[in-house]
């Protein structure tokens, strides 16, 4: 009973939050500087007559709220208006059919443009990912069972330089020593690839995620190898690994049996809580190796001033970390008796 | 106003929200930490409350020192009922009523001297009127606490004193401000065994050299036996059982009570007797058992017992207790 | 009486004290080093450049990307600035970034920490469920939008960074908070009559205070790496050159293909260096904060050592007890002090079905000797001197993987606070299961296995229905009744009980000794029971050694102890401990405090407590005197009447 009382609160909760966050979406690009019109199609040949138009065909004539016509500079406008016809309905309406508005800069629906970048996205930070929660996991698991030995002196150090190491550099020193070394620098796959065969568009591709995988996992491996080590040596230190001892298990015996999972546990929630901050890390790495996902995506709108897309990217991504947060709780939950079995 | 009882507790009771059972279920569980207390207590006399963990004695300290308010009962201090007060008036009654606390280690601030925090009761109450004053005062205290001489602690942390020391100092600052009451919740469980004397001995000291009653709230029959005026034993949010010390722990009638002496370890290997080992744990308050609390642990259980509830019976002037198998 | 204290040293100030502790972590001290230096450079940057960053005139294009030479230490840049200046002065531009928006979210952080951790309720669940909204939002993403729909501004970047950066430091400081808040000095200080803004201001903050100490190091560090990736996307001020927007101009305007690297690399060594530091920093400061001795159960014991005189002895005995245990010391390695002498010169026998009574206060050795009988003593623990006999085999002698044949197997040990000794995460079945699997090597797993586990859990009386049950959903008597059934599991010899009982409440305590003293009779176990306390000693032990800082003080049958002890700390110990027989005497208590194991005093470690200590007592260390068949006792005064 407590059970799915629960599960619903929490699911209901992360309902809400993607709400805060819709409405935070809407909001934030409408209180802030900058008409989205006049902003997303800079060119000074429109005429008043052109720019109205424009304003009439992405919704922008509409006021945005009951009683505001715009909020910058906030506009009182009629409170009587059919609140279906405002703005933010519209908006809402729109949502709740997966639309997501026209880029200004392409006229392709943003749908279209994020499910394709999407993927490239999720391809890289589960490979990034992955690669990092398992280096990570076992220099973690290492440097605490050899904890004070120079093996544990190492790998802490090493983990700490690359904890500090910004993500983008990183990945511009990467990219320098790649060029220098016949690596691909730009892009998920090298032009014209696509009429070869299906081995080697694989292989081309594989050449491509290399370094934009490396750097995430350098980046991110160091914070797993910290987070598992401390976590490890609580574990270690606790009565019940002397009980296993007392009992005449082996060392190797009570890694297996009784610390690697406990250890484990505190990881799950922390993956979670990383992958807001992961999505930074992201953004960065697709800029510097122009890796067509997300971030990239996010970086272009902004540059062109591409409100829609801007809008539509962003929501997605925060969906996306709380989807995932949401999936770590439940996990944890499954995985920890002491919060399954009240 | 009775001058002989100056603290009075009448039906006394705190449930605390344990939450819904259920979803959909609409009515809320409570745990039943003090379920209807009576107790009196005199001028410089010293009442021992035992019980188990969970028996309520320590919720029963904080609703007498106001830190919790009570759900139903009077608790009356000088004829004047206590339980709802404003916020200046209770500060007021804080100089009467004071209270030290089982763990020496963790009711002391780290980040504070000795001085500081034995005068921090003054600060708060703006007693005195200048510094010399307030210094007279703690150095008073500190020695009455019998840390002498005063001075080699003023300027020391806790964490440079001993267990002892420290369980000294929650009492010098609980005496700076020359209370009328101390409430001492388990003051020396945590201490070596050679060291817990010492503080019992203090404060039966105090209570002649200042007049103050004490209420002693333990788990250990063993450690009331000589200070103590009064014995009160409780069992599940409830006194089973109240008597002049000689009377409780000589002639007890309550079974619980009696089973609670039988267990306590008598340390003489030639003096091994039978023991009365009640089976089972405590129930937990929020399920209160029917009829008589103690009945589903009660070695000499009746019909009777798991339908009514016992009301206390007068064994003597002094000495009362609350068992079916006492009604005549 | 306490003039134990009158003779350390006076108090040394909270800051002394915290620079002693933070000298001898290099973690922090390189980091401390790291960040004057690039703040020493930020200050005197003027006086540091080689160059005024301001002169971009007589620049030609062949000043452009020119690599390092004596002119340009560091080479030129996209136009054609020398890069250790616009290096030099970009640390002002970081740092300031940094520590203004570390500013900014510290305060918004810390009040709303405080407010939800001291106040609770509603107030709590608002700010912490906002503060797990904004938690979930991705920054990065977040921060570039604003700053693009606003102006990138040096302002308008500590801003948003600021007003972002908050949520890490808010529910660090609410969980402070709530730790401090239960504790009872806290309740305490209600009692005495201090209003609310009181108890925040003298006893929570100055406990919150060093959290957000390190909390501020780390936002620091994360606001500098913020800035400059912001800079990086092209979104920093235009007009202040900081290290993100150096990388950002050499990035996008061909340093990369004219190969310049000294235009990459510089600028992304300062982040580092100022990040690294500041980590190094905040590390070392959590370090001192919540110190943590970085040793656990699975280091490797330290070397035996055993003197061949022992050895020589030991075989000229003719029929031996089952455990016999012989001049037994012990040694905790305290680096660079010289060792405490935890243990000296223990011995004792231990007969098939016998139980004996391990006595004394807290610090008194007993349980590090009970952790050496099967060597499981903490890394710092050393044997120094002794042997342990098992059934004639040498424990000390064995290797670990022998020995291990003898643990559980034949000597197991129930735990003091069973919550802590059993694994939080795995069954009470299946732990009891494991000891089996482990060390009946026949035992077929299937139903008969399940079989056994219940039948034991049955024998110390926990119903079947619980097996599969996790340790946090028993009671404390019934974890301490599963450990007792875990260490049955494999029919040992001998039980090593741990202060079994410390903790629980009086009734559930009988029945925990009951259980094993019924155990004892029915399956002829013999036991070694450490406590504290004389009454329980008295109850149940055959045999009682009273242990006093590391050494025996008396060793005799129970009787002979609770009747005619002739060691003054046996005689006083009697005296403190209340009888209900008696409840009119008053008690008497022993003066001072048990030694410290690291202050050991020079002679009889009882004699500066002792009532009738003599001169001798002072200065040198009794010797274990024979006072009866198997009676015995270590002092002076007993020398005589041997």
């Amino acid at each position: 009973m407590k059970r799915w009382r629960d599960l619903l609160g929490k699911i209901g909760w992360a309902f809400f939050t993607i709400l805060f966050v819709i409405i935070l979406n809407f909001f934030l690009f409408r209180i802030l500087p900058g008409d989205p019109a006049r902003a997303g199609v800079r060119d000074p040949r429109l005429t008043r007559e052109n720019i109205e138009a424009i304003r009439v065909r992405y919704g922008l004539d509409k006021p945005i709220i009951n009683c505001f016509e715009s909020l910058n500079p906030v506009k009182i406008g009629s409170c009587a208006v059919n609140p279906l016809d405002t703005q933010f309905f519209i908006y809402m309406g729109n949502l709740l059919k997966g639309d997501l508005m026209i880029s200004f800069h392409t006229n392709r629906p943003v749908t279209d443009i994020l499910s394709e970048r999407l993927w490239n996205t999720i391809i890289l930070i589960g490979a990034g990912q992955i690669l990092a929660i398992i280096i990570g996991v076992l220099f973690g698991m290492f440097s605490a069972w050899k904890a004070r030995t120079t093996l544990d002196y190492a790998s802490l150090t090493l983990s700490l330089v690359a904890w500090s190491i910004p993500t983008f550099w990183l990945g511009v020193i990467l990219l320098f020593w790649g060029s220098n070394n016949g690596m691909p620098i730009a892009g998920m796959s090298t032009p014209g690839m696509s009429s070869y065969p299906f081995f080697t568009r694989f292989g081309d591709i594989a050449k491509h995620m290399f370094l934009p995988t490396l750097t995430y996992t350098i980046v991110y491996m160091g914070e797993y190898m910290l987070i598992m080590r401390s976590s490890l040596l609580d574990v270690l230190s606790e009565d019940y690994i002397l009980t296993a001892k007392a009992k005449g298990l082996s060392i190797f015996q009570i890694l297996k049996d009784h610390a690697i999972k406990n250890a484990m546990l505190p990881l799950v929630t922390i993956i979670a809580i990383n992958l807001g901050f992961t999505v930074g890390g992201v953004v960065q790495i697709e800029t510097v190796f122009s890796w067509p996902g997300l971030g990239m995506t996010i970086v272009e709108a902004l540059n062109r001033r591409d409100f829609p897309v801007l809008q539509g990217a962003f929501l997605l991504i925060a969906v996306a970390v709380i989807a995932a947060n949401l999936l770590a709780d439940l996990a944890y939950s499954y995985l920890d008796p002491r919060v399954k079995t009240e | 106003m009775t001058k002989e009882h100056f603290l009075e507790v009448q039906g006394l009771k705190k449930y605390f929200d344990a939450g819904r059972p259920g979803l959909f279920s609409r009515d809320v569980r409570y745990v039943h930490a003090v379920d209807g207390v009576d107790l009196q207590l005199r001028h410089s006399e010293v009442i021992a409350l035992v019980g188990e963990s969970g028996c309520g004695k320590s919720t029963l300290a904080l609703l007498l020192m106001g830190l919790e308010d009570p759900t139903a009962g009077i608790v009356s201090f000088e004829g004047r009922d206590i339980t709802h007060l404003n916020d200046n008036e209770r500060k007021d009654l804080r100089r009467k009523i004071q209270m030290v606390f089982q763990d020496p280690y963790e009711s002391l601030n780290p980040t504070q001297t000795i001085e500081e925090i034995i005068n921090e009761p003054l600060v708060v109450h703006g007693i005195g009127n200048n510094k010399n004053e307030r210094d007279e005062r703690v150095k008073k205290a500190l020695e009455d606490a019998g840390l002498k001489p005063a001075e080699i602690y003023l300027n020391r942390y806790p964490h440079e004193l001993s267990g002892g020391q420290r369980q000294r100092v929650v009492i010098a600052a609980a005496l700076v401000l020359e209370p009328e009451i101390l409430l001492a919740d388990e003051p020396v469980s945590m201490l070596d065994v050679s060291i817990r004397a010492e503080i019992i001995n203090l404060l039966a000291e105090l209570r002649i050299t200042r007049q103050i009653a004490v209420i002693f709230i333990t788990h250990d029959l063993g450690s009331v036996g000589f200070f103590a005026d009064r014995v009160a034993v409780m069992y599940l949010g409830r006194i089973v059982e109240i008597g002049t010390m000689l009377e409780v722990l000589e002639k007890p009638q309550h079974p619980y009570t009696k089973a609670l002496i039988s267990v306590i370890p008598v340390p003489n290997p030639r003096l091994r007797r039978e023991r009365i080992i009640l089976q089972g744990e405590t129930p937990n308050p929020i399920d209160m058992p029917q009829g008589c609390r103690f009945h589903p642990r009660c070695p000499v259980v009746m019909a009777t017992c798991k339908v009514s509830d016992p009301p206390f019976v007068a064994l003597s002037k002094t000495h009362q207790a609350a068992c079916l198998l006492l009604v005549k | 009486m306490e003039t134990q204290i009158a003779k350390t040293a006076a108090a040394t100030p909270r800051f002394q004290e915290f620079w002693r502790v933070f000298r001898s972590n290099y973690m922090g001290l390189v980091g401390l080093i790291m960040l004057i230096i690039v703040i020493f450079v930020a200050i005197f940057a003027p006086v540091l450049s080689p160059y005024d960053p301001s002169s971009t005139l007589n620049v030609t294009t062949a000043d452009i990307y020119n690599p390092p030479s004596a002119a340009h230490w560091l080479g030129t840049d996209d136009a054609g600035q020398d890069v250790l200046t616009n290096f030099i002065f970009g640390a002002r531009v970081s740092l300031t970034i940094g520590f203004f928006a570390a500013f900014i979210s510290l305060i918004i952080g810390g009040v709303f920490g405080i407010i939800a951790g001291f106040y609770g309720g509603r107030t709590e669940e608002l700010l912490m469920r906002f503060t797990d909204i904004m938690l979930v939002i991705p920054d990065l993403p977040l921060m570039m939008v604003v700053i693009a729909l606003t102006k990138p501004s040096i302002f308008n970047i500590i801003l948003v960074i600021g007003l972002l950066y908050w949520t890490t430091t808010a529910r660090m400081v609410r969980s402070q908070t709530l730790a401090v808040k239960s504790r009872k000095f806290v309740l305490r200080a209600r009692a005495i009559g201090s209003g609310k803004g009181h108890i925040i201001r003298r006893h929570i903050l100055p406990l919150v205070l060093p959290i957000l100490v390190v909390q501020a190091v780390l936002v620091v560090s994360s606001a500098v790496l913020a800035e400059s990736t912001l800079s990086f996307l092209g979104l920093g001020d235009p007009t202040a050159l900081s290290w993100g927007q150096m990388l950002n101009y050499a990035f996008g305007r061909g340093a990369m293909s004219t190969g310049a690297w000294w235009a990459l690399v510089v600028p992304g060594f300062g982040i580092v260096w100022v990040v690294l530091g500041l980590t190094l920093l905040g590390q070392g400061l959590e370090q001192i904060l919540n110190p943590r001795l970085d040793t656990h159960h699975l280091m490797p014991g330290r070397p035996i050592v055993t003197s061949e005189a022992a050895k020589v002895i030991e075989k000229v005995s003719g029929k031996r007890p089952l455990l016999e245990v012989q001049n037994l010391s012990i040694n905790y390695v305290n680096n660079g002090k010289p060792p405490a002498r935890a243990v000296e010169n223990i011995s004792f026998t231990l007969k098939e079905g016998e139980l004996i009574g391990l006595v004394g206060e807290s610090g008194c050795g007993k349980t590090t000797l009970m952790l050496a009988l099967l060597r499981l003593l903490p890394s710092a623990g050393q044997i120094v001197n002794g042997q342990v006999f098992f059934n004639g085999r040498d424990l000390t002698a064995l290797s670990e993987e022998e020995l291990n044949t003898v643990r559980w197997k034949e000597v197991s040990i129930v735990f003091q606070g069973a919550m802590n000794a059993l694994n939080p995460v795995r069954t009470v079945g299946d732990q009891i299961a494991e000891a089996i699997i482990k060390h009946i090597p026949g035992f077929p797993r299937d139903k008969r296995l399940q079989e056994r586990v219940i039948e034991l859990l049955e024998l110390v009386g926990i119903a079947a229905d619980h097996k599969d049950h996790f340790p946090h959903q028993y009671s404390g008597g019934m974890r301490q009744r599963a450990m007792i059934a875990m260490a049955l599991a494999c029919n040992p010899q001998v039980i090593i009980a741990d202060e079994p009982t410390t903790a629980l409440d009086v009734m559930i305590q009988a029945q925990i000794l009951e259980l094993l003293d019924s155990l004892r009779k029915k399956l002829g176990l013999a036991i070694i029971f450490v406590t504290h306390d004389l009454g329980v000693v008295a109850e149940m032990c055959d045999r009682v050694l009273v242990m006093y800082g590391g050494v025996t003080a008396e060793y005799a049958d129970v009787d002979t102890i609770y009747n005619e002890a002739r060691h003054p700390y046996t005689q006083e110990l009697l005296k403190a401990f209340p009888d209900l027989t008696k409840p009119k005497k008053k008690l008497s208590s022993i003066p001072g405090y048990p030694p410290r194991l690291d202050a050991l005093p020079a002679g009889c470690r009882f004699a500066p407590r002792c009532p009738l200590a003599v001169d001798r007592c002072h200065k040198e260390q009794p010797l274990l005197h024979k006072l009866g068949a198997a009676h015995f006792a270590s002092c002076h005064l007993l020398e005589a009447s041997k």
